[in-house]
């Protein structure tokens, strides 16, 4: 038995620290997070908006960081980094070392009376600090507190006398602490390539030359121009505006980096879109490239839309320099094109310059601390069949400081990463007792109204605007308010316990808090409520403070007026509201993993292992998918080994319940408890599993289209049967003279989109390992971008070094080939000489990629009713940010049924599909809240109207006629409600009588 | 009539508007007190007759604030609720009532500035109309 | 179903201004459906009226009911106890429920709120459009299930006429042709011939050019 230290240190707040965070107390395990900064969230919070769905990265990160602030699993440290290790894996002894923050994070309000009047010193790094690039759009730091600039503070007592809250520690000093961990997440990220070190771009000397993310800050509708584009050297907006790809990336130049940063193509994209669709249509966007580097999934459709749509210019080449016009400041481009060797010169008034990540010297020192191995650019070593594994046991890493890589991926590590640590964490989870100890709901339904309103301080952030005692004066007299009282930080836990016992005493049956926003702290109000015996939606909280004492400060009289509305139209409100029930499930904690495939054995091995009984689902007579066909990663890992392994654990754990020749032919339920019948081929009968949570692990399958003569003349093969030659028959390569390769066959066309992200590696390391065996050979890798993204473009620089050729085509130019006698003769026009070329070729092998399995696809899709991408893979709940979830409660995708990708990113997600299935499977119930639409089937006349109305098509028409909207899929955001003709729907914590009382109180009545 | 202070509704979505409003707050960017905030889950609950029934219950100006288009959390309901205010407007110039005292809003939810800008400028927009014709005195 | 639409404003206003409070009753069926009568309707229009009412400087006493079905004098019976206590009723039925309640409460006045358009089917949401005017002898069996009844704006038998252009109706490039639509449909199903069989002159006698019709089901009938 692995020694067990029940705590988890993830180092690093940004986003894949905090997925593993999350992932870890969801399931019950008690997780520290520590970020030398002081608050978290890392570069995420920096960007305008997110590629490829150009959405507010706000909106939609901060519900993930709110989460991290509520979890009690969580402790938080910020300001603080990790300073010794020692111990093993299950007994981790960790040092850290905590900067003075020289507040107290418990009690500052956030208030900001310091920051008003000591700017010079004291830190808001949510971004109200124009000094530092995070984002005014995130008002929802946490912890939300200031921190305090020791050097460039005068006199600290002032700002200590200057605070209401008491929350200045004067002699805050730096703590070094001893914790004992079972297992460490390293998400320590890493920082943006320095362009000032250029000599050639003029990045730091010429003002209208500025970094990708510098060029975010200016789109941001809170950045320094308050989201007008404006280039800083006359705040004028640009006309033209050029992006250059792989600064500070691809390239052997001193200090720059050979690999290739993975995000800036996107990147770029996303800004000349955002440019095009936010400011004017007539803005030029050109984006100077090498490849354009689009193989995530959807994104080679984005790279057509902004061409296609937006107009965006793409001119494949690599700017040599850029010189300022003095006078106008505008630039002048230089640079030539692939086929010509005439220099050209063009004008811009603005360039952005696409800079990548590299690893900062900080995190090459925690590194070392850390002993674990680095490659050579110093990101952390792994390999291909344990992605997220460092060389050290109980070390696991995610995010970039694995490898360069976008929100998506990082987002799959985090979740990966927790679930392998948590082998050494035990579940702390004490939800269960909590329960337990709370009294029982009191039925207040027949009982006349008894308000109790209680009105908080917040220390004086309240009082000092709005006199309390004066609306604690005017509350009393409201109609049905039995109680009003004045109740001191009303937060706090004696104000809490306070609270509950007046509820209790006087059996009040209806709450109004005067406080803050219902939005930071109804949780805290509805649980306090809920132990005094009452159903904790029988409260209202009326925002006094952000949304009145905080903004009116200048008109006090007004101030209180609008505060006496505001509680006036909450006690008419709150005695329309009822009890509600959440919507709670019992969890069935079976899962059904579909897919015997690399990832769906490694999700049904690593629950298997945390002892969850599994049921696998293959369709084929045998467990290993495609991965069969393939011999050795291009880092040269054999793979067959690898599955072999894979395949006997597979089959002989206990936990595991193999059902191959199967077909899936029914399913119902609801997440925590499904049934799924299914078929075996030889037997007509079927048998029904009750699952409460689902793995589609589906797989995709190597491309065959009809082209190049394939499947008619035997030299031509795809790359994945040349693997298989390669492997199986040396002695025939010894004999080639040469060998073509063609890229994108069946990839980015008129039918299929999208890009297959696999074939280009695929080729190079076919070429890389025909080399090994017959030096001599010729290879011809005829291609539209080279896309060896990461660490792999390292293979493609090897590759060009051992003589393979790569040649560009155009798509509307493709290479055409013709039989000639057991070899292919290949014809198609070299760009660089500007003319047609013929190479006879031994082999011809074409990169056919990977496509979605179109037929058992869409069966799975209807049974089970899941999305699919229009290129029939399986769609994810949301692409930045949940890319293993999907939309439908309770299933989850992993592998190649996502999209293509490798090996390496299959068993990654795989691993995260296992983690976030035992966040599922960690509770007794799921808990779906109470703010659904509820229909009134008497009422409802069966229009049809919400069913169309719906964004996420919940409501149906049952057997009985008329609408149900099963509250599990309800999403909560009443615009059925609104839209009900017959007013038969109503949406539970904003019914009607619930708004229409509340406007009831809008003026006072006599 | 020259100190006439409208009452205005800001029917605001929880997840931009409502959080905008949060953020003019911590900002501490002060606008005139006129404004109340109902909050809703989205601006595509907001019903006609809510809006109607502000007025009814004394508002002198309404105006229903979302998400920024393509960023409403759920999806579109924020071109839903700019399409029932459309409506609505047609609606209240039909009864006689200045179509001027009901607007849609979109701003995301770091916005505080804006959610400010906004309050203050249907306040006055709202003041230079004047009482709404409806008012029992 | 029967769809209708809300009258402008000012004529619902002038029937109901000579009184003090009236009864404002919805249907639950097509009205509701074309969501123009329904509860949701009812509602606005209530509070619409107060206001307009208000704006004068009266006050108008609004009761707001929706029944099942205004066209069935069971459903509009519940109207019974309510009807005394106003001055006037208003209903937001098509003129079948209209004249349903008028006929069973004599002694007040009823108004309609809404216009009745036509039989219609819903194309879109929020979209409805004609398909049916009754015209007794349905003829969409050899028309390839389009009518020209209801949708050839001339109602001609043998279509199309010298006005359909690139398969629009003349009188707006918005209207199908609905010959133009006929023809494509049978070409499809391969019944180009049928095309060909001339329709006699339709026999007008089962409309209403016979005055107001009944059906009678003698198996359900007293």
């Amino acid at each position: 038995m692995t020694q067990k230290n029940n705590k988890v240190l993830v180092i690093g707040g940004g986003m894949g620290g905090l997925r593993s965070t999350l992932d870890l107390a969801a399931t019950g395990r008690d997780a520290i997070l520590i970020d030398k900064d002081s608050s978290i969230g890392g570069l995420m919070t920096m960007l305008d908006r997110t590629f490829p769905t150009n959405n507010c990265d706000l909106c939609t990160l901060s519900s993930t960081l709110s989460e991290t602030g509520r979890q009690k699993h969580i402790q938080l440290k910020t300001l603080t980094q990790l300073e010794d290790l020692k111990g093993e894996a299950g007994n981790f002894k960790v040092t850290l070392k905590t900067k003075p923050r020289y507040i107290d994070i418990d009690k500052c309000t956030g208030c900001g009376d310091c920051y008003k009047m000591f700017k010079e010193c004291v830190n808001f790094s949510p971004g109200l600090d124009h000094r530092a690039p995070t984002c005014m759009r995130y008002p929802q730091a946490i912890p939300q507190a200031f921190s305090i600039d020791i050097e460039k503070c005068q006199d600290i007592n002032k700002i200590s006398e200057l605070c209401q809250a008491n929350a200045i520690i004067p002699d805050d000093t730096e703590k070094i602490e001893e914790i004992e961990v079972g297992s460490i997440i390293l998400a320590s990220g890493a920082e943006l390539f320095n362009p000032n070190k250029l000599d050639n771009f003029g990045s730091g000397n010429y003002p209208n030359v500025v970094t990708g993310l510098e060029y975010e800050r200016i789109m941001s509708a809170s950045g320094p121009t308050l989201g007008n584009l404006e280039r800083p050297s006359d705040q004028k907006k640009p006309k033209r505006i050029a992006w250059i790809q792989c600064v500070g990336s691809r390239t052997n130049r001193e200090g720059e980096n050979p690999y290739c940063s993975s995000v800036c193509c996107m990147y770029a994209l996303k800004e000349a879109i955002v440019t095009k669709e936010r400011f004017q249509d007539d803005i030029e966007t050109v984006i100077f490239y090498m490849d354009m580097r689009t193989s995530g999934k959807g994104y080679q459709q984005y790279q057509n839309r902004a061409e296609d749509e937006y107009g965006v210019k793409f001119i494949r080449s690599r700017p040599h320099s850029i010189i300022q016009d003095t006078e106008t400041k505008n630039l002048s481009l230089r640079y030539t094109l692939y086929d010509s060797s005439k220099i050209l010169d063009e004008e811009f008034d603005m360039v952005v310059l696409s800079t990548g990540f590299c690893i900062p010297d900080t995190t090459k020192q925690l590194l070392n601390k850390l002993e674990i191995d680095v490659n050579e650019y110093s990101f952390v070593k792994t390999s291909s069949f344990h992605p997220v594994e460092t060389s050290k046991k109980g070390i696991y890493v995610c995010g970039i400081s694995e490898s360069p890589k976008d929100i998506p991926e990082t987002m799959v590590q985090g979740s990966a990463a927790a679930c392998l640590a948590s082998a050494y964490s035990d579940i702390t989870n004490d939800n269960a007792e909590l329960e337990e100890l709370l009294p029982p709901e009191r039925n207040v339904e027949n009982e006349d109204p008894a308000i109790g309103v209680f009105i908080c301080d917040c220390g004086n952030e309240i009082n000092d605007v709005i006199s309390v005692s004066d609306i604690e004066k005017y509350t009393k007299d409201l109609p049905n308010v039995k109680i009003s009282e004045i109740v001191g930080h009303g937060c706090s836990s004696e104000s809490l316990k306070h609270i509950q016992s007046v509820i209790q005493d006087q059996q009040l049956n209806r709450i109004v808090i005067a406080a803050c926003s219902p939005r930071t702290h109804s949780t805290i109000f509805q649980d306090a409520i809920r132990k005094a015996g009452l159903n904790k939606y029988l409260v209202e909280i009326v925002n006094i403070r952000d949304q009145d004492a905080w903004v009116h400060k200048d008109q006090p009289e007004k101030a209180i007026k609008k505060a006496k509305t505001l509680i006036r139209m909450a006690v008419a409100s709150v005695v329309k509201r009822h009890a509600l029930i959440e919507y709670v499930l019992p969890v069935n904690k079976d899962v059904l993993v579909i897919g015997g495939g690399v990832s769906g054995m490694n999700s049904a091995l690593l629950l298997a292992d945390y002892g969850f009984k599994i049921f696998l689902i293959e369709q084929a007579s045998q467990l290993g998918g495609v991965s069969k066909r393939i011999k050795r990663t291009i880092s040269g890992e054999d793979v067959q080994l690898y599955l072999t392994d894979l395949i006997e654990k597979t089959v002989n754990h206990d936990n595991i319940e193999v059902l191959t020749d199967v077909s899936i032919v029914d399913h119902k339920g609801m997440v925590g408890r499904f049934t799924t019948g299914v078929q075996i081929k030889s037997d007509s009968n079927v048998r029904f599993i009750e699952h409460g949570v689902t793995i589609i692990a589906t797989g995709a399958i190597p491309g065959r289209p009809k082209e190049y003569l394939l499947n008619e003349h035997k030299a031509v093969v795809t790359q994945c049967e040349l693997d298989s030659v390669i492997a199986e028959q040396p002695e025939s390569i010894k004999k080639w003279d040469n060998i073509v390769m063609i890229q994108c066959v069946g990839s980015r066309s008129e039918e299929n989109p999208g890009c297959s992200r696999i074939c280009c590696q695929t080729a190079i390391k076919n070429a890389l390992n025909i080399l090994e065996i017959n030096p001599d050979v010729r290879i011809f890798i005829i291609y539209r971008d080279i896309r060896t993204y990461g660490f792999y473009e390292d293979y493609y620089r090897k590759a060009r070094e051992k003589g393979v050729v790569f040649l560009r085509y155009e798509p509307e130019n493709k290479p055409k080939v013709k039989e000639s006698g057991d070899q292919i003769l290949v014809t198609f026009k070299d760009l660089l000489l500007d003319r047609n070329v013929e190479i006879t070729a031994d082999c011809l092998a074409l990169s056919t990629g990977l496509i979605a399995p179109e037929e058992e696809n869409e069966k799975l899709a209807s049974v089970f009713q899941l999305c699919r991408t229009t290129d029939g893979y399986f769609l994810e709940n949301h692409i930045k940010l949940r890319p293993v979830d999907m939309t439908a409660r309770g299933f989850l995708v992993a592998g190649t049924a996502h999209g293509p990708k490798t090996i390496r990113e299959s068993i990654a997600q795989s691993q995260a599909a296992a983690g976030r299935a035992m966040t599922f499977l960690a509770n007794k119930e799921i808990n779906l809240g109470a703010g659904v639409a509820i229909v009134d089937g008497d009422k409802c006349a069966s229009c049809l109207i919400c069913v169309r109305e719906c964004p996420y098509d919940v409501p149906f028409i049952n057997a009985d006629g008329y609408s149900e909207i099963d509250p599990t899929n309800c999403h909560g955001c009443g615009i059925c409600v609104a839209a009900c003709p017959a007013k038969a729907i109503q949406l539970m914590q904003f019914e009607d009588d619930v708004i229409l009382a509340a406007l009831s109180g809008l003026i006072e009545r006599i | 009539m020259g100190n006439f202070e409208p009452v205005i509704v800001a029917f605001c979505c929880h997840y931009c508007a409502y959080t905008a409003a949060d953020m003019a707050g911590s900002m501490r960017i002060s606008y005139p007190a006129n404004v109340k905030i109902v909050r809703v889950p989205c601006s595509g609950r907001v019903d006609t007759k809510h809006i109607l029934e502000a007025f009814l219950n004394g508002a002198d100006g309404v105006y229903v604030a979302g998400c920024l288009e393509n960023d409403c959390h759920f999806k579109d309901g924020n071109i839903k609720a700019a399409k029932r205010v459309k409506y609505a407007k047609k609606l209240l110039d039909e009864i006689g009532i200045e179509p001027d005292r009901l607007e849609m809003v979109m701003m995301s939810a770091g916005m505080g500035e804006h959610f400010a800008q906004v309050a203050s400028e249907i306040t006055e927009k709202i003041r230079k109309l004047g009482p709404i014709p409806i008012k029992k005195h | 179903m029967i769809t209708a639409e809300r009258k402008p404003m000012e004529e619902i206003l002038d029937f109901i201004k000579p009184y003090n409070s009236i009864l404002l009753v919805g249907c639950n069926e097509c009205v509701t459906v074309c969501a123009a009568g329904g509860r949701k309707e009812v509602g606005i229009l209530s509070s619409s009226l107060k206001m307009a009412f208000m704006k004068e400087g009266r006050t108008l006493e609004v009761k707001e009911l929706t029944l099942e079905r205004q066209c069935d004098p069971e459903y509009v019976e519940e109207l019974a106890n309510q009807i005394d206590q106003v001055d006037a009723v208003l209903s937001m039925a098509c003129g079948c429920g209209v004249q349903e309640v008028a006929q069973r409460y004599p002694e007040k006045m009823v108004f309609p709120a809404l216009n009745t358009k036509f039989m219609g089917a819903s194309e879109s949401q929020g979209v409805w459009s004609e398909r049916c005017r009754g015209c007794g002898d349905c003829l969409l069996g050899i028309t390839g299930g389009i009518c020209p009844v209801a949708r050839c704006s001339k109602r001609i038998m043998n279509g199309p006429c010298g006005g359909s252009t690139n398969g629009k109706c003349e009188i707006s490039p918005d209207v199908d042709c609905a010959w133009y639509l006929i023809w494509e449909r049978l070409k499809a199903q391969g019944l180009e011939d049928k095309y060909e069989d001339i329709i006699e002159a339709k026999d007008w006698r089962p409309s209403w050019h016979g005055g107001p019709r009944t059906i009678i089901r003698e198996d359900l009938s007293e």
